[in-house]
């Protein structure tokens, strides 16, 4: 569906690079279940690419269709310039793939996993030593260069695999939520190693289900039951939600649900602790009438005001209209 | 193939047994153990078989018969019984084994010479026992004929010397003493020799279930790289239990070792070969842990303890039977084992079987390799 208009949206900044990961129409079926229906992507070199949805979208087997792993069921696609369907091993030189259960060699070394995929790939001895003393010092893994992967922690554990996937240095990084999991501190620092990444111009798709890492992206595709339906840069995302937000801080909560749930103009709540996010067509107009109806219920305000649109209130917004889109044919 | 592929693989793979303990016990220690343990449990002799005597006739000849069949270990007089239903009793309760039963007459007939009325029963549960006290009764039955035979002969004036109707003479040539430990323990050290093909099934299975399958094919490695990286390792701890297998059996339960150690280390490498290309196909079918050690027993294990010929003779075994114990590597490492043990034969006789043993090794790999694939579903 809206792919078409997406391709235009591709941000200036990276217009005058070639562009490095294209499909058309790329189907994966497993039986009766479209996993992927008819994806066409075009990422430029660069680029930090995010692959947001829930759960069963099919940003996985997106990503394995991309690494080779999974055969095409229809459609086309090229990576670094070789064709998806027919030179999965020579992607596979030129990328470097994090499963979503990555997991290391436990019984092996932080420095033994980083030399067994170095081999793998081929890259020299020379190269190799160069590499993990830089990654590793990268990755904040210095110190325990010889302590066995199963015995970092989780967050060290992910840097530790994210290294491995860097040692031969390439094109492009496919990563299948790398941070899921993760502590606050160690999924910032992955995002740093990113952040550099992206500025060597490595080509980065990641797939993630949190959304302040959305926003670190520089375009993200949003996939809802295999097919992309919205693709662009975060601001536009952001943009496209119809509406404005209200934060409002009740001393009722469970009193201001119930009066908020029956107002004319609220397209949507969300709780966050002690607060109420509001989706509504217009702040300005909505919030006198909000603070009224909450007076008139006995419910005290401590706070109310417009706030930012969120990449959380977009992409729940954007997945409530398709679900509720998609129930309305058949009821009728 | 890029033999550096191949390298890492091995290496990471020894790192992993050395490290993984329960990896570590399973391929050098288990075989090791097992052999021990089985050698002990299978190759027990049967001793004091516990019998019940009926005796109809009441002389002194059954009474003597009788007391002659008891002496030494191998029988024991349990009870003397006056009827078939105390016998029936003492063989339901299970505190005998085997009853004799000796008829009305039994003095009589064997003075006239017309045989020995004896009846022999044994419980069918247990027919080891059973069988053991058919031959040992069968001989001593025979003896005891024949002390009546010459002593009638004595009797009516014929010379001693042809006293004998029968001079059977049986020699156990490579096992004299025919003990059934000198036999059973070569022939075993192809059932503990599947641990390693067990470990090699696992690891595929294992790295399957915790994504670094997934991982591994992401990167440039050949089926035919990873799939040999993972053979390699096990036939060399297989190799260290090649060694200390034969040092155990010939210290421990003084099993001779007649043929050429050289000999036996390469026809082993070569069975290690073959039965870690089935571990191999295990593994790239079975998905998970418990799958591949289930198939692992019904395709290695059980078929290696009943079918290679270690406990039933394949000659006795029904067509589709045999030509099945042909696919197994265990029949032929068996006839192997045996030979260098015990007769002592050479790569001159035995040459044959390394042969098929690397001939099913190929078939074995190159099915795994064929069916595994560096893609998901």
């Amino acid at each position: 569906m809206g792919d078409s208009q997406s391709e235009e949206l591709i941000p200036t900044v990276n217009s005058n690079q070639q562009v490095i990961i294209e499909t058309q129409g790329l189907t994966r079926e497993f039986g009766d279940t479209v996993a992927v229906d008819s994806l066409d992507l075009s990422i430029r070199r660069g680029e930090l690419f995010g692959l947001v949805g829930p759960d069963g979208a099919g940003k996985t087997t997106t990503l394995r269709l991309l690494t080779g792993l999974l055969k095409i069921t229809s459609g086309s696609g090229s990576l670094a310039g070789f064709d998806l369907a027919t030179q999965p091993e020579e992607i596979k030189r030129h990328i470097g793939y994090m499963a979503q259960e990555f997991s290391l060699y436990s019984e092996l070394t932080v420095l033994e996993n980083l030399r067994f995929f170095s081999e793998l790939f081929d890259v020299s001895a020379e190269d190799f030593s160069l590499r993990s003393e830089h990654l590793l010092e990268f990755a904040s893994l210095s110190p325990f260069r010889n302590r066995r992967a199963d015995h970092l922690s989780g967050g060290m554990q992910k840097k530790l695999a994210l290294a491995c996937t860097l040692i031969h240095e390439p094109e492009i990084l496919i990563l299948d939520e790398p941070t899921t999991g993760v502590d606050p501190i160690s999924r910032r620092e992955f995002w740093d190693i990113l952040a550099e990444l992206y500025d060597n111009r490595t080509t980065v798709i990641i797939s993630t289900p949190y959304m302040d890492e959305a926003d670190r992206c520089s375009r993200v595709g949003l996939m809802y039951e295999g097919r992309m339906v919205v693709c662009d840069t975060p601001e536009a995302i952001r943009g496209q939600l119809e509406g404005e937000v209200v934060h409002v801080r009740p001393d009722d909560w469970q009193a201001a649900r119930v009066v908020l749930g029956e107002l004319p103009g609220i397209l949507e709540t969300q709780s966050y602790g002690e607060s109420i996010h509001l989706l509504v067509d217009s702040a300005e107009r909505r919030i006198p009438e909000i603070e009224q109806a909450l007076k008139g219920k006995g419910v005290g305000i401590k706070e109310i005001r417009p706030a930012p649109a969120r990449m959380e209130e977009a992409f729940i917004s954007l997945i409530r209209g398709l679900a509720a889109h998609e129930d309305t044919p058949e009821k009728t | 193939m890029y033999p550096r592929h191949v390298f890492a693989v091995v290496r990471k793979e020894i790192q992993h047994i050395l490290r993984d303990r329960s990896t570590f016990v399973l391929v050098l220690l288990a075989p090791t153990a097992l052999m021990l343990l089985m050698a002990y449990a299978l190759t027990v002799d049967i001793q004091h078989v516990p019998i019940a005597v009926l005796d109809y006739d009441r002389s002194s000849t059954s009474r003597e018969f009788v007391q002659q069949i008891t002496a030494g270990d191998d029988l024991d007089l349990y009870a003397q019984v006056s009827s078939m239903e105390e016998i029936e009793a003492l063989l339901m309760r299970g505190e005998i084994k085997v009853a004799l039963v000796l008829a009305p007459g039994f003095a009589r007939d064997i003075r006239s010479l017309r045989g020995m009325p004896l009846q022999i029963i044994i419980d069918g549960t247990e027919p080891q026992s059973g069988a053991f006290a058919v031959e040992h009764v069968g001989w001593r039955a025979e003896e005891f004929l024949n002390q009546a035979l010459s002593a009638q002969m004595g009797a009516l004036g014929v010379p001693q010397g042809i006293s004998q109707p029968i001079d059977l003479r049986v020699r156990a040539w490579y096992n004299p003493s025919l003990k059934p430990r000198v036999d059973m323990i070569p022939g075993l050290i192809s059932m503990v020799l599947g641990f390693p093909a067990l470990s090699v099934a696992l690891t595929l299975a294992h790295e399957r279930e915790h994504g670094t399958l997934e991982q591994l094919m992401a990167t440039p490695i050949t089926r035919a790289e990873l799939l040999l990286g993972k053979m390699i390792p096990y036939v060399l701890v297989g190799l260290v239990n090649v060694i200390l297998i034969p040092l155990l059996a010939m210290l421990l339960f003084r099993i001779p070792f007649n043929g050429n150690f050289i000999v036996f280390f390469l026809l082993s490498a070569v069975f290690l070969f073959a039965i870690l290309g089935m571990g191999l196909i295990i593994g790239v079918f079975m998905k998970t842990q418990p799958a591949a050690l289930a198939l692992s027993f019904l395709l290695i294990f059980f078929p290696g303890f009943f079918m290679t010929g270690i406990f039933f003779p394949i000659a006795s075994m029904p067509e589709v039977m045999r030509l099945e114990a042909l696919a197994l590597p265990g029949t032929h490492y068996a006839i192997i084992t045996r030979g260098v043990f015990l007769t002592g034969v050479g790569l001159d006789v035995l040459w044959p079987y390394g042969v098929m043993l690397a001939g099913l090794g190929v078939i074995f790999l190159a099915i795994a390799g064929l069916f595994f694939r560096k893609r998901l579903g």
